[in-house]
């Protein structure tokens, strides 16, 4: 029951930023505003799919977790977003600290594998890890040229990814559905994240 | 047991001949509704296949595998339209939309062959239902691809995001529709609202 709450209140929050980014849009008919729109729509579509099957069902999709291919869209549309606010000189920029993504991300997607399904955990681990290498090299490029504008959405990113990482690790070692399994704690948490990237993005826009 | 394959020769044939008679300038419509109804006619094909091969049963299939093999099939011939003739932005949004409402028409035949004619209301519920949704599927290309349109990569990213976003639409249709009563109301009457709302939407956008 606890599941169904939780993807409940996900569904809500992500629908209340689904509706504030396309008045943002309508208004401004920016394109990151535009992009955050589509990344918005299709998590919580995913997230929509994923309620409604635990309530009519009463158990979660047995051949095939569609919603994935929602939240992998979302992801796309997020790397998108963040491919088109970096500046020119932020997209020549290097440093040694993205290799953190890799060194984080690949022992995950080992694990993953072996417990699912190949090519969506390729997909899923490979766009997360390429949103975790450009938020690392914006917020290195932020602190280097002391300018703040996209610190905020870097940081709200890698928060992004560091919990989705944990909401899957987390179902790897499912312990129950009640409030004592972690993996209900974590995405609680990034129900609150994801509402983070309304200010982000406006700041990011706006400066 | 329905013929399906009869069903389509039945159905293709007239617009074969009628592609014979136009000049070449003039035959891309038909073309694409061709296209739409073999892409419904092989999805059939793929979902007993894909059905059989993981042992699900006709809901499981419904709400998890047949959402994603139509989708596919829908986006081929446009991927094809795309990636050899180069379309304008409109040219591309028509053929979707007429590979979708085409596909949706021979589906909507084969439930006519396979279930009778004689409830009215019912099939006209039907009939507009699930017209609408693959009409809203189609019309996600059309109406989500103009503000990136012009960039390459944003434009080929968005598309990827764009199939998994019809997919999951599709999917929380199937899902309402296989679960009966009020779901399955409300899921015939979501489709022609939403369609509604990208007209406006896209009205919107173009002032």
């Amino acid at each position: 029951m606890i599941e169904f709450w939780d993807y409940l209140s996900q569904f809500l929050a992500v629908t209340a930023g689904f509706c504030a980014a396309l008045r943002a849009y309508l208004k401004s008919r920016e394109q990151p505003w535009f992009l955050l729109t589509c990344f918005y729509g299709t998590f919580a579509l995913g997230t929509l799919y994923w309620t409604l099957h635990l309530l009519l069902r009463q158990e979660t999709p047995q051949v095939f977790y569609v919603s994935d291919l929602a939240w992998l869209a979302s992801y796309v549309f997020l790397l998108a977003l963040t491919l088109t606010l970096l500046d020119a000189g932020e997209r020549q920029s290097r440093t040694g600290l993205c290799w953190l993504a890799p060194v984080f991300c690949l022992p995950q997607f080992v694990l993953y594998v072996t417990r699912g399904d190949l090519l969506l955990n390729v997909l899923m681990c490979g766009l997360t890890m390429m949103l975790a290498w450009c938020a690392m090299r914006g917020l290195v490029w932020a602190k280097r040229t002391e300018n703040g504008r996209l610190r905020r959405f870097y940081g709200t990113v890698l928060a992004f990814i560091a919990l989705e990482y944990a909401l899957w690790t987390a179902s790897c070692f499912w312990v129950s559905d009640t409030l004592t399994n972690p993996y209900f704690w974590f995405d609680f948490l990034l129900t609150l994240v994801l509402l983070l990237f309304l200010p982000a993005v406006r700041k990011a826009v706006e400066a | 047991m329905t013929y399906i394959e009869n069903v389509f020769v039945c159905m293709a044939a007239p617009l074969v001949v009628a592609l014979l008679s136009l000049k070449r300038g003039q035959r891309a419509a038909l073309v694409f509704c061709l296209a739409g109804m073999g892409a419904c006619l092989l999805s059939a094909y793929l979902n007993t296949f894909f059905a059989r091969l993981y042992q699900a049963d006709a809901v499981n299939a419904a709400t998890q595998i047949a959402p994603v093999v139509e989708e596919i099939m829908k986006l081929l011939p446009l991927l094809f339209f795309l990636a050899v003739f180069e379309p304008t932005f409109a040219r591309f949004r028509l053929a979707a939309v007429i590979v979708a409402a085409s596909f949706a028409t021979f589906e909507n035949i084969c439930f006519l062959t396979q279930n009778g004619a004689d409830q009215i209301l019912f099939l006209l519920i039907r009939g507009f239902g699930t017209g609408a949704m693959h009409v809203v599927c189609g019309n996600v290309y059309g109406g989500v691809l103009r503000p990136v349109w012009d960039s390459r990569p944003l434009r080929a990213a968005c598309l990827f995001a764009l199939l998994c976003v019809a997919i999951i639409y599709h999917a929380i249709y199937n899902l309402l529709v296989s679960a009966g009563g009020t779901p399955q109301l409300i899921a015939y009457f979501v489709p022609l609202p939403t369609a509604l709302c990208f007209r406006l939407l896209a009205r919107k956008a173009e002032a």
